[in-house]
Formats: structure tokens, C-alpha cells, sequence
């Protein structure tokens, strides 16, 4: 028997870890998924929301806008309701910002600081965005709010998926 | 910030800014009062949820204190865990009950103790489910903000 070939143990070896490779990448793959941050993970690429916000009622006064969706997180599939931060601009664009504070993710509001009323407030440690989302430099927050993508159909405002600053 | 692995994750890195420690106080029983105390569990989770979202960068959300509904000794059960609270060096410590036997304890606690009514949610539909819910997290939001500014 020549050397090359390989031995029964070696082969049982191989199989084994073969095997056993095979098991952990099946065990990990779970629980890889699961840490997926639900917002990546929700729904496939083009989902958009309908929301119950009339486009012609927009103002270029920051309103909040409701909208509801189902959300598969982990091991819970649950009906999560999200809210935006939505105007016009004066050239009539519609933007849409997540109120999710970019320091720890507290929610922050519209005109909340009365010595700031034209930006967002962030209650938990007095971050603040102007208008457009962009992050006060020496509050907390090192990024700008992310951004909803929006659509129009039928006259009704309809959000899709959030993503950072600039990329929306 | 929740009580899972990553929210734990992130207060062990932002400790600094969590200052704040929630803890719902729910009662238990077997008896005729079944039903109105898992409709109060039901009411005080979601608020303390609903509140949780609004101060996540804050507020540690600790899981639910449950107790017997007539055992005395729920008190000194409460106390160890306010002890715990202090000692991990958070200045707010907010205890959230619907139930009304905790006014009287009151006095045994140094911390803020927030009463409020349970509402039977699941006899109103869903939209008004959800309005009731709002004015309630709101009037809780605001009452948080003014025991921060009083010591920030
Ligand atoms: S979470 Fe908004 S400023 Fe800290």
C-alpha cells in the first residue's frame, strides 16, 4: 500500500470534520441571522409603506407621520408602528427623517428645546439636528438622522426603507 | 435600553449616559382577580415598553418585578433590588405599578414611585387602544423629564 493513500483513519478524519464543519456553519447560520438589525432585515428591498398622511397636506413644518408595518424580529413576528419626521422643502421635495437619535436611539422631537425651536431634540442628552437632519456639533449625536426613501401614490405619502444621511 | 444582549451590550459601553432605571411592578394571583391582573400586566407592558423607546439612550428598562398580590414581604423584596439600583449607580431609579397597595409602601422606597390606572385596553378598539395609550406615555414622558431637570 503506497503512502499516498489515505489511511482509514485519516479518511474517518476527514469525514468527520467534514461533518462536524457542516454542523457548526448550520448552527451559526441561526444566529447570525438573528443579529441581523431587524431594520436591515425587514421585508424585501422595494417594500414601501402606505401611510395615512395626504402629500397635499404636507407643509414645510416638520409633522409626525404614523405608519405601521410587520416586523419579523428574532423569534417574534409583531406589528410595529414607526414614525417619521416628514416636510416639504421650498422647492418642494418631501423629506422624510427616522426620529431615532443617532447617539444611544432615543426618539427625538420636532421643536422639543424651546430655546431651539427650529430643530430636533433629543430629550435623553440634549442632542440636537437642524431641519435637514444634520447633527449640532457639541450636542451628543455624531451623524446626521437617517432618512426614509419616499413615494407618492394616489396623493398618499408612502415610506420605505431607512437609510443614513446621503443615501436616500 | 432593553434587558437582551445587545442593549446590554451597549449600556455596559455607554454606561455614562444611562442613568436611569425603570422597573414595572406587576402582581400575581390565581384567584377571581386572574382576569383583571393580567389585563393590568398587559397595560403596564406596553407602557413600560412604549416608554423604553422613548428614552432608550436613558433609561435601562429592568425586567418586571412580579410579586404574590397580598405577600408582605414584597416590600423588603423591592428594597434589595432599589439597593442593587443605587449601588450600580443610577440617579433615577422609577418603580411603574398599576397597582394601588404600593401607595402605602411608598414611605419604604427612596425612589420615585409612578401610580398609574390601569386601562382595560382590549374592550376599546384598536385605534382608541392606541390613543389612550399615546396620552399615557406622554403624561409619563413628561413627568421623567421634570424629575431629570430638577437634578440635572
Ligand atoms: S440619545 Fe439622543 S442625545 Fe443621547
Amino acid at each position: 500500500m503506497s503512502k499516498r493513500n489515505v489511511s482509514r483513519r485519516q479518511f474517518l478524519n476527514y469525514t468527520l470534520t467534514g461533518v462536524g464543519g457542516f454542523m457548526a456553519a448550520g448552527m451559526l447560520m441561526p444566529m447570525v441571522r438573528f443579529a441581523v438589525d431587524p431594520v436591515l432585515a425587514g421585508g424585501s428591498e422595494s417594500d414601501f409603506v402606505a401611510t395615512k398622511q395626504k402629500i397635499k397636506d404636507l407643509s414645510t413644518e416638520p409633522t409626525r407621520v404614523d405608519f405601521s408595518f410587520t416586523q419579523v424580529d428574532g423569534w417574534y413576528e409583531s406589528e410595529v408602528t414607526n414614525t417619521a419626521w416628514v416636510y416639504k422643502t421650498k422647492d418642494g421635495k418631501i423629506v422624510a427623517l427616522s426620529p431615532i437619535c443617532k447617539h444611544l436611539g432615543c426618539t427625538v422631537d420636532w421643536g422639543g428645546d424651546k430655546e431651539h425651536p427650529e430643530q430636533f431634540f433629543c430629550p435623553c442628552h440634549y442632542g440636537r439636528y437642524t431641519k435637514d437632519g444634520m447633527n449640532v456639533k457639541g450636542t451628543p449625536p455624531i451623524s446626521p438622522l437617517d432618512v426614509f426613501t419616499t413615494k407618492e401614490k394616489d396623493g398618499i405619502l408612502y415610506l420605505g426603507q431607512r437609510k443614513p444621511h446621503g443615501e436616500a | 435600553m432593553k434587558w437582551n444582549t445587545t442593549d446590554v451590550e451597549l449600556y455596559i459601553t455607554a454606561k455614562e449616559y444611562v442613568d436611569t432605571a425603570l422597573v414595572p411592578l406587576i402582581p400575581i394571583s390565581l384567584d377571581d382577580r386572574m382576569k383583571q391582573l393580567s389585563s393590568m400586566s398587559e397595560f403596564l407592558s406596553i407602557l413600560s415598553m412604549e416608554i423604553e423607546k422613548k428614552f432608550k439612550g436613558r433609561i435601562l428598562l429592568i425586567p418586571t418585578f412580579h410579586y404574590v398580590m397580598d405577600d408582605e414581604k414584597k416590600v423588603e423584596g423591592l428594597q434589595i433590588w432599589e439597593r442593587k439600583l443605587q449601588q450600580a449607580e443610577f440617579n433615577h431609579i422609577f418603580f411603574l405599578t398599576s397597582d394601588i397597595n404600593w401607595k402605602k409602601e411608598e414611605s419604604y422606597l427612596s425612589s420615585s414611585l409612578v401610580w398609574i390606572p390601569a386601562i382595560n385596553l382590549e374592550s376599546l378598539p384598536m385605534e382608541q387602544a392606541r390613543e389612550v395609550m399615546k396620552q399615557q406615555v406622554e403624561q409619563i414622558i413628561s413627568l421623567f423629564m421634570n424629575e431629570w431637570k430638577k437634578k440635572d
